[in-house]
């Protein structure tokens, strides 16, 4: 029964961000994009640990921490971009 | 039957999370607007990332990957308002529009200049009185 109830979660969370994508797809602006990024990396790193959980192999919680700081970064460095034109 | 108890609340919990990340989503979808898209997402995806987190603790009950667990929902509930305020912050200063007919009253370019304004005269004060 618990498999059944993670697995069916794991679909929605995927078919969440697939309506997302739709709002990365046709934002009228670059922010818009990032908002929508921002929450398919939320949704991704949820996914992550419930397969975590299903699988036993507990590493993959080291995967999604590592996930969580470079989607971080990454963010960081695309508005330092959109703000002042450069990153370094 | 404690087992079974614990995993009917993580269940629970794993149904609010999937619900806040729901009203997040469909709040992204249908505002007609940047800032409301971002008032949406900002709440509803740190409450409902820090709900299945804690199901997953709930159910996981182990002392270590609860604490990495832990440590991953500090690390979303510390990035997401510091995203969502650069997200902002550079929205107003590319000037992006708001929605149609929306009450705006922007006080923001106002209390910079009066900041600023205070601050040299705090200048000026602290240069009269030291010579």
């Amino acid at each position: 029964m618990i498999t059944t109830v993670l697995y069916t979660a794991v679909v929605g969370l995927v078919i969440i961000s697939l309506v997302a994508i739709i709002r990365a797809y046709g934002g009228p602006s670059v922010l818009d994009r990032m908002v929508a990024m921002n929450v398919i990396t939320t949704n991704v790193v949820m996914i992550i640990l419930i397969f975590a959980y299903i699988d036993q192999s507990y590493y993959y919680i080291d995967v999604a921490f590592v996930f969580v700081i470079g989607t971080f970064i990454a963010t960081l460095c695309i508005l330092k971009l959109l703000r002042e034109g450069h990153i370094i | 039957m404690n087992k079974m108890v614990l995993q009917y609340i993580a269940f629970f919990f794993l149904f609010g999370g999937f619900f806040f990340l729901l009203v997040g989503v469909v709040g992204l979808l249908r505002l007609p607007d940047l800032y409301t898209r971002m008032h949406a997402m900002g709440k509803c995806d740190t409450l409902g990332a820090g709900l299945i987190l804690i199901a997953l603790m709930l159910l996981i009950g182990d002392i270590t990957n609860i604490t990495k667990l832990f440590l991953i929902g500090v690390m979303i509930a510390t990035i997401n308002p510091i995203i969502t305020h650069l997200i902002a912050k550079t929205a107003y200063n590319r000037g992006t529009p708001m929605a149609e007919g929306s009450y705006v009253i922007n006080d923001y370019v106002a209390a910079q200049r009066r900041r600023r304004r205070s601050r040299l005269q705090e200048v000026a004060k602290g240069d009269d009185s030291s010579q």
